[in-house]
C-alpha cells in the first residue's frame, strides 16, 4: 500500500493534539512570557479529553502503510494514557499557581508534545515511527524534568536523566539496526513473519537484538537494573513531572514492550517465547525485591514513590513473563495499568498539595494530614493501601488477577515472589499513613485548604479505586473479551 | 427473613457511615448509633437462626468476575455453621458496644471508636457469611486492617502504635500462606466456592499432595490470625488497645476467624491426615506454651491474652483430631466467658484507674460485687466448672483428643487444662480477694457496664447446653448434610477426670493465693480440726509446689523469656534484615551519574549473560 | 567489496567507545558527544545494512536521517540543561553533581 492512498484519517487525533499542542504555545507567546495562565491549563486539559474522544471514535480498525496502526490495544492505551496526562495538568495547575519562577505556557504545550509522542509510540507498527514516538515522548520529559531552571536539584535531575535516557536510546536503536539489517524492513508486522525462520539461523544475534531493546524499554519502564535513574530525576523533577513520568512515560513504555514482545518477538507458535520468557520473570523478580527493599529505607516522599513505581513495574512485568494466553495477558495488564494510573495520580495530586504546602518534600511533611484535612488523608491512605494491594481497592483486585494469570500460567513461584514482596509494600506504605494519622501536625500547619482542580482530581481517583475495587466486573468483563 | 441475612453485615455498615460523616457532630451520642445498629443485627441473627434450624441451607450468589473459563461469584449464604456464628458476633458486639459507651466516655474521639467498631462488625459479619473463600479472605484482610485501627486508637502512646503495627504485619506473614493456598486451590479446583471445591477433592479431581500443600497454605493464614505459634506474638502486645476492643476482636470473634476457617475448610482438612497432624500439634503445643506463660505474668490483659492463645490453640487441637463439634463447640462458648473476663478486667480497670497490674489490685469483692461475681462465673466456666458452658466444650476437646489416640495430645490437653484453672484462679484471688493494694479506692461501675457482664454471665452459665449427653443439639445442627467424620463424646470417667483436674488447679490457686493471705486465727479458733487438716493440706500444697509448680513456674519464665527474645528476635530479624538489604541496595545510588550508568551496564551484561547461560550456548 | 563484518566491527568498536566515554568522563560536553558517539555507531551500522546487507534496501537510510536529526534534538537539550546546570552549580564535573542520591 503506497502512503498516497492510505487512510490517513486513522491518524485524527495525532493531527489535532499537535495542532491543538502548538495553537496553545503560540497563544503562550502571545500572552507575555511570565504570569499567571491557567486558562492555558484548562485549555491543554480540554484539548486531551477532545483528542481522547477521537480516538474512541476513530477506534476502528486499520494501518497506515503499516507503520502506523490503529486497534483495540492502541486505543485503550491512549485513553489511558491521555487522561492521565489530563489528571497530570490539573495538578500542575496547581503547582504552577504556587512556583511563580516557572514559564506557564510552555510546561503546557511540552505535556501536550510529550503526550503525542506517547500516542505516536503506541500506535506504530514501524521500529522508525516507535523510534520516533519514543524521543519525543523523552526529549519533552527531559525538559520537564529541568523545568525548574533555578532549582539545583532540578537541573541535576534532568542531567542525569538526559545523559542515561540518551544512552538507552542508542541501545535501542542498536538492537533494532541488527533486526533491520537481517529482514531488510523496519516493520514490526513483517519482521514477526520471518522472525522465526530467522532465529533458526541466527540465534546469537536475535537474542541479542532482543536484550539490548529490552535494556533500552527496561530504562524507560525503570525496572532493575535500568532503574538507577529514577529516584533521582523523580526527586529532583517538580512533582506534576514526576507523577507524569511515574505513570504516562511508564505506561507508555509498557505498552511498546507489549507491541514488540508479543507482535515481534513471541515468533510463530512461540518458538522464541521460550528464549525470553524466563529473562523476563527474572528481572521481574529482581525488580520487585529491589524495589520493595530500597523503598523500606526511604525519607523523601517523592523517592518513596519511585521505589514503589519500580516495584510496580516489576508487577506488570509478571503477566509479559508468565504468557497464558497473549490476549489475555494484555487484557491483565491493561486492567492493572488503569489502576495505577488512577492510584499514583491520585496519590501524586496530593503529594503536590502537601509538598507544595511544606515546601519541604520528606515524610514528616505528612505529619498529622488527618487533622489538617481528613479527606486528603483518607483518600491518601486508601489509594497507597490500594498500590500496596489491600482487598476492595482497586489495586488489589489488579494483583490479584496478575496473581491468578500467572499461577494458570504455572509460574506459581514467580507470582509468590509478588505476593511477598508486596507484603513488604505494607511496610512502607504504613510509615506514611502512620504518619498522617498518628502524628500530631508541625506546629505552625494550619488546615489545608486544597483547591478546586486537586480535590476533584482525588476524588475522581478515589471513585475509581475504590468502584473497581468492590465491582471489578465492570471494567474486566469488558476488557477479558477483547481480542487484542 | 433468611433470604435478607445480608442486612445484618450492612447495619454496621450503615453506622460506619453515618459516623464517618456525622460523626464530629454526634459525638458521644455516635454511641447509640453503634448500639441500634447492632441491636438490629442481632435480632435479625437470632431470626435467621430459628428459620435455619427449621430450613435449609439458604445462598445467594451473583456473579462478580469471569476470568477466561471460570467463575468467580459473590454473594452470601446461611449455613448451620455460620448461622451460629453470627449469633456469636452480634452478641458479643453488641455488649461490647454497650459497655464501651462508658468506658470511652472520657474519650474525646469516642465517635471515631465507635466507626471503628461499626467497620469491624460489619467486617467480621462478612466474613462468616461469605459463600466462597475470595470472599472471605477480602472480608479477612478488612478486620485485620480494623485490628490495626483499634490496637492503634490511642495511637499516642507508642506502645500502642508499634503494637498495632505489629498486629497488621505479623497476620500478613500467615496471609501470605492463605493467598498461595487459595490460589493453589483455585488452580486446582477452578473455583473458589466451598461446595465446589468439596466436590471436587471428594471426587478426586485433586492429588493427595497437592491437598496436603493447600490445607498447610491455608492453615498459615489460620496460624497467623488465631495467634497460634509461632505467629502468636502479636496478640499479646495487641492488649495496648482499648479493653472492650481486646474483648470483641481479640478474644470472642477475630481471633476466633482462623478457627472458623479452618472449620469452613474442614471437608478439605479431613483430606490430608498430615495436614490434620499439623494443625492438631500446633494447637497443643501453643495451649501449653501459652498457659505456662500465664502462670507467672501479672498484667490481668496480658494473662487474658495468654490465656486465649492457649484456648484458640485447644480449639485447634479438637479440629485437628477430628472433633469438628468439639472445636467450634469451644469456640462459641470460649467467645461468651472469655468476652466476659475481658469486659469483666476492663470493669476493674476502669474502676482501679486503668491499672493493669494485679498485684496493686485485691480486694475487689468487696468493692465491687456485681463485677467480681460475673468474673468468678467467668472463670470458672474457663476453667470447665460443671455445669458452666466450659465444663461442656472443654471436655469435648478432651474427647476429640482421647479419640483421636495419640495420647501424647491428650496429656497436653489434660495439663493445659489443669494450668487453665490454676492461672485463671491466681488471677482471681490475687485481685479480687485479700485487702485492696492500690491507691485509689475502686467503686462498682455503672449499670452501662455491668449489665453486658451480667448478660455474658448468664451466657457462660447456659451456653453449654446446647450440646450434653442428654442432647446433642449443636451437633446434629452443625454436622447436618456435612461429612465430617464420626465425632467423639466423653464418657463419664473424661468428665469426672476433666472436672477433677479443674478442681485441683483451682484447689492449688487457692491455698496458694487466697490461704496464703487470709488471717489464720479467724479460722482455726472457730473450728481447729478444719483447720489443723487445712494447714496438712497446706503442707501438701507446698511440696506440690515445690515438685511441680515450681518448675512449671521455670520454665514459664524460660518460655517467656524465649518469647520476648528469641521468637520476638527472629520476627524482627526479617525486619531488620530486610531493612539492612534495602540500605545496602541504596548504597548504590550514590548521586554519581557514571555509577547509575555503570550500574545498569553491569546489570544488562549479567542479563545477557544469563541468557546466555540459561540457554547453554557456552557450551 | 569490503564485507560487512568489517563495517559492524567498527560499529561495535565505535559503541563501547562511546559507552565507556559515557562511563569514565568527567566532563559533561564529551559525556554527551559519547552519547553522539554510540548514536553513530547505530547509523554506521544501518547504513551498512542497507547498502550491502543481506536485505540491502533504502529503509536504513531513511532510519539514519531519523536519528541523526533526533539525536541533534536531543543533545540540543541536553545542552541546554547543561548550561542551567552551571549557571546553578558552577560546574559541569560529572562527579561534582550528587545532590540526588540514596
Amino acid at each position: 500500500m503506497s502512503a498516497y492512498n492510505a487512510n490517513w484519517s486513522l491518524m485524527t487525533p495525532e493531527i489535532v493534539l499537535g495542532i491543538l499542542a502548538l495553537v496553545i504555545f503560540t497563544i503562550d507567546f502571545m500572552t507575555g512570557v511570565k504570569g499567571k495562565k491557567p486558562f492555558l491549563g484548562r485549555m491543554s486539559i480540554i484539548a486531551l479529553l477532545v483528542t481522547a474522544v477521537l480516538v474512541y471514535i476513530n477506534r476502528g480498525a486499520g494501518t497506515i502503510a503499516d507503520i502506523f496502526i490503529v486497534d483495540h490495544f492502541s486505543t485503550m492505551f491512549k485513553i489511558i494514557l491521555l487522561v492521565g496526562v489530563a489528571i497530570v495538568i490539573a495538578i500542575s495547575m496547581h503547582y504552577l499557581d504556587k512556583n511563580d519562577d516557572v514559564y506557564q505556557g510552555e510546561f503546557y504545550s511540552l505535556m501536550l508534545f510529550a503526550a503525542l509522542g506517547a500516542m505516536l509510540m503506541v500506535s506504530s507498527a514501524d521500529l522508525i515511527t516507535l523510534y520516533i514516538g519514543l524521543e519525543l515522548l523523552s526529549i519533552s520529559s527531559y525538559c520537564l524534568a529541568g523545568f525548574k531552571k533555578h532549582n539545583r536539584k532540578s537541573t541535576e535531575g534532568a542531567i542525569k536523566y538526559v545523559v542515561l535516557g540518551g544512552t538507552a536510546s542508542a541501545f535501542i536503536l542498536y538492537g533494532m539496526s541488527f533486526l533491520y539489517g537481517l529482514t531488510g524492513t523496519t516493520s514490526i508486522i513483517d519482521i514477526s513473519q520471518v522472525i522465526s525462520s530467522l532465529y533458526v539461523d541466527y540465534p546469537f544475534i536475535v537474542v541479542m537484538s532482543i536484550l539490548f531493546m529490552l535494556a533500552g524499554f527496561g530504562f524507560k519502564i525503570s525496572i532493575v537494573p535500568f532503574h538507577m535513574w529514577a529516584p533521582d530525576v523523580y526527586e529532583g523533577s517538580p512533582t506534576p513531572v514526576t507523577a507524569f513520568l511515574s505513570v504516562v512515560s511508564k505506561i507508555a513504555g509498557f505498552a511498546i514492550v507489549l507491541r514488540v514482545f508479543f507482535t515481534t518477538f513471541l515468533g510463530s507458535e512461540g518458538v522464541l517465547y521460550d528464549e525470553w520468557t524466563w529473562i523476563i520473570a527474572i528481572i521481574a523478580t529482581v525488580t520487585m525485591i529491589v524495589g520493595n527493599l530500597i523503598a523500606l529505607t526511604q525519607k523523601n516522599i517523592k523517592r518513596l514513590m519511585a521505589y514503589s513505581g519500580v516495584a510496580q513495574a516489576g508487577y506488570l512485568l509478571v503477566p509479559i513473563a508468565a504468557i497464558f494466553i497473549p490476549s489475555y495477558s494484555i487484557g491483565v495488564i491493561i486492567f492493572y495499568s488503569i489502576v495505577y494510573v488512577f492510584m499514583t495520580l491520585g496519590a501524586f495530586a496530593i503529594i503536590t498539595l502537601v509538598t507544595e504546602d511544606s515546601g519541604r518534600d520528606d515524610f514528616s511533611s505528612f505529619s498529622g494530614l488527618y487533622k489538617r484535612s481528613p479527606y486528603m488523608a483518607i483518600a491518601m491512605s486508601v489509594f497507597l493501601l490500594g498500590l500496596a494491594g489491600l482487598p476492595l481497592t482497586a489495586g488489589f483486585v489488579g494483583k490479584a488477577w496478575i496473581f491468578i494469570s500467572a499461577a494458570q500460567a504455572g509460574m506459581l513461584w514467580l507470582a509468590g515472589v509478588m505476593f511477598v514482596t508486596s507484603v513488604i509494600s505494607f511496610y512502607y506504605y504504613f510509615g506514611v499513613i502512620k504518619q498522617m494519622f498518628m502524628n500530631e501536625p508541625n506546629p505552625n500547619d494550619v488546615e489545608l485548604k486544597a483547591p478546586l482542580s486537586i480535590s476533584v482530581v482525588v476524588t475522581i481517583a478515589l471513585a475509581v479505586t475504590i468502584i473497581l475495587g468492590v465491582l471489578p466486573g465492570l471494567m474486566i468483563d469488558w476488557i477479558a473479551y477483547i481480542q487484542w | 427473613m433468611i433470604q435478607n441475612a445480608w442486612l445484618i453485615p450492612v447495619f454496621p455498615l450503615i453506622a460506619f457511615i453515618i459516623l464517618l460523616f456525622f460523626g464530629r457532630f454526634l459525638k458521644e451520642k455516635a454511641s447509640y448509633v453503634g448500639i441500634t445498629a447492632l441491636a438490629l443485627s442481632f435480632i435479625l441473627s437470632v431470626i435467621v437462626l430459628i428459620e435455619r434450624i427449621g430450613g435449609e441451607t439458604y445462598s445467594f450468589v451473583i456473579e462478580w468476575l469471569t476470568f477466561g473459563e471460570s467463575t468467580i461469584t459473590m454473594g452470601y449464604e446461611v449455613t448451620p455453621l455460620n448461622a451460629m456464628m453470627l449469633i456469636v458476633v452480634t452478641v458479643v458486639s453488641l455488649l461490647v458496644h454497650v459497655f464501651s459507651k462508658e468506658y470511652m466516655r472520657e474519650d474525646a474521639r469516642i465517635h471515631v471508636f465507635y466507626s471503628y467498631l461499626g467497620l469491624f462488625s460489619f467486617s467480621m459479619l462478612g466474613l462468616v457469611l461469605a459463600p466462597n473463600i475470595l470472599q472471605l479472605f477480602i472480608f479477612w484482610e478488612l478486620v485485620g486492617l480494623c485490628s490495626f485501627l483499634l490496637v492503634g486508637f490511642w495511637y499516642f502512646k507508642p506502645e500502642a502504635a508499634a503494637a498495632a503495627k505489629k498486629a497488621f504485619l505479623t497476620t500478613r506473614i500467615g496471609d501470605v500462606g492463605l493467598l498461595i493456598g487459595l490460589v493453589l486451590l483455585f488452580n486446582a479446583t477452578g473455583s473458589f466456592d466451598y461446595a465446589d471445591i468439596f466436590a471436587a477433592v471428594q471426587a478426586g479431581l485433586v492429588n493427595d499432595t497437592m491437598i496436603t500443600i493447600i490445607a498447610i497454605c491455608i492453615f498459615l493464614g489460620a496460624v497467623g490470625k488465631s495467634a497460634q505459634f509461632p505467629l502468636h506474638v502479636w496478640l499479646p502486645d495487641a492488649m495496648e488497645g482499648p479493653t472492650p476492643v481486646s474483648a470483641l476482636i481479640h478474644a470472642a470473634t477475630m481471633v476466633a476467624a482462623g478457627v472458623y476457617l479452618v472449620g469452613v475448610m474442614y471437608p478439605l482438612f479431613l483430606a490430608s491426615s498430615t495436614a490434620m497432624t499439623v494443625v492438631a500439634y500446633t494447637g497443643a503445643i501453643t495451649a501449653i506454651f501459652a498457659a505456662t506463660i500465664a502462670l507467672v505474668n501479672t498484667d490481668i490483659k496480658r494473662i487474658l491474652a495468654y490465656s486465649t492463645i492457649s484456648q484458640l490453640g485447644f480449639m485447634m487441637l479438637a479440629l485437628g483430631t477430628g472433633g469438628y463439634v468439639a472445636g467450634l463447640f469451644h469456640l462459641m462458648t470460649h467467645a461468651f466467658f472469655k468476652a466476659l473476663l475481658f469486659l469483666g478486667a476492663g470493669s476493674v480497670i476502669y474502676a482501679v484507674h486503668h491499672r493493669q497490674d494485679i498485684r496493686e489490685m485485691g480486694g475487689l469483692w468487696k468493692r465491687m460485687k456485681l463485677t467480681s461475681i460475673t468474673f468468678l462465673i467467668g472463670a470458672l466456666a474457663i476453667a470447665g466448672i460443671f455445669p458452666l458452658a466450659g465444663f461442656w466444650s472443654k471436655e469435648g476437646v478432651l474427647a476429640a483428643a482421647w479419640e483421636g489416640g495419640d495420647i501424647f495430645l491428650f496429656t497436653i490437653a489434660v495439663i493445659t487444662a489443669f494450668m487453665t484453672a490454676f492461672y485463671m484462679f491466681r488471677l482471681f484471688f490475687t485481685a479480687f480477694t485479700g485487702t485492696f493494694r492500690g491507691d485509689h479506692e475502686p467503686h462498682e461501675n455503672t449499670k452501662l457496664m455491668t449489665i453486658p457482664l451480667a448478660v455474658l454471665a448468664f451466657l457462660a452459665i447456659v451456653a453449654g447446653f446446647v450440646n450434653t449427653p442428654l442432647g446433642f443439639v449443636l451437633e446434629d445442627f452443625l454436622t447436618q448434610g456435612l461429612n465430617v467424620g464420626y465425632q467423639a463424646h466423653g464418657e463419664l470417667w473424661l468428665a469426672i477426670l476433666s472436672l477433677a483436674v479443674a478442681i485441683g488447679g483451682i484447689a492449688l490457686a487457692w491455698a496458694m493465693y487466697y490461704k496464703g493471705a487470709i488471717a489464720k486465727d479467724a479460722f482455726s479458733s472457730k473450728l481447729p480440726a478444719v483447720h489443723k487438716l487445712l494447714l496438712n493440706k497446706y503442707y501438701m500444697d507446698e511440696l506440690y509446689a515445690k515438685v511441680f509448680v515450681q518448675p512449671t513456674v521455670a520454665i514459664g519464665k524460660f518460655l517467656w523469656d524465649i518469647d520476648r527474645n528469641i521468637v520476638d528476635g527472629i520476627v524482627n530479624l526479617v525486619g531488620r534484615s530486610s531493612k539492612i538489604t534495602g540500605r545496602t541496595f541504596a548504597k548504590r545510588h550514590d548521586g554519581q551519574l557514571q555509577t547509575y550508568g555503570l550500574v545498569t551496564i553491569i546489570g544488562g551484561l549479567a542479563i545477557i549473560a544469563l541468557a546466555f547461560v540459561l540457554r547453554g550456548y557456552f557450551g | 567489496m569490503v564485507p560487512i563484518t568489517l563495517y559492524l566491527s567498527l560499529a561495535a568498536i565505535l559503541f563501547c567507545v562511546g559507552l565507556y566515554g559515557v562511563l569514565t568522563r568527567r566532563h559533561l560536553v564529551i559525556v554527551l558527544a559519547s552519547v553522539e558517539l554510540m548514536l553513530n555507531a547505530v547509523n554506521i551500522n544501518l547504513v551498512a545494512f542497507s547498502s550491502i546487507g543481506p536485505y540491502a534496501d533504502i529503509t536504513g537510510q531513511v532510519f539514519t536521517l531519523f536519528i541523526i536529526s533526533v539525536a541533534a534534538a536531543e543533545v540540543a537539550v541536553g545542552l541546554a540543561i547543561l548550561i542551567a546546570l552551571y549557571r546553578n552549580r558552577e560546574s559541569i564535573d560529572v562527579i561534582k553533581h550528587d545532590l540526588l542520591r540514596w
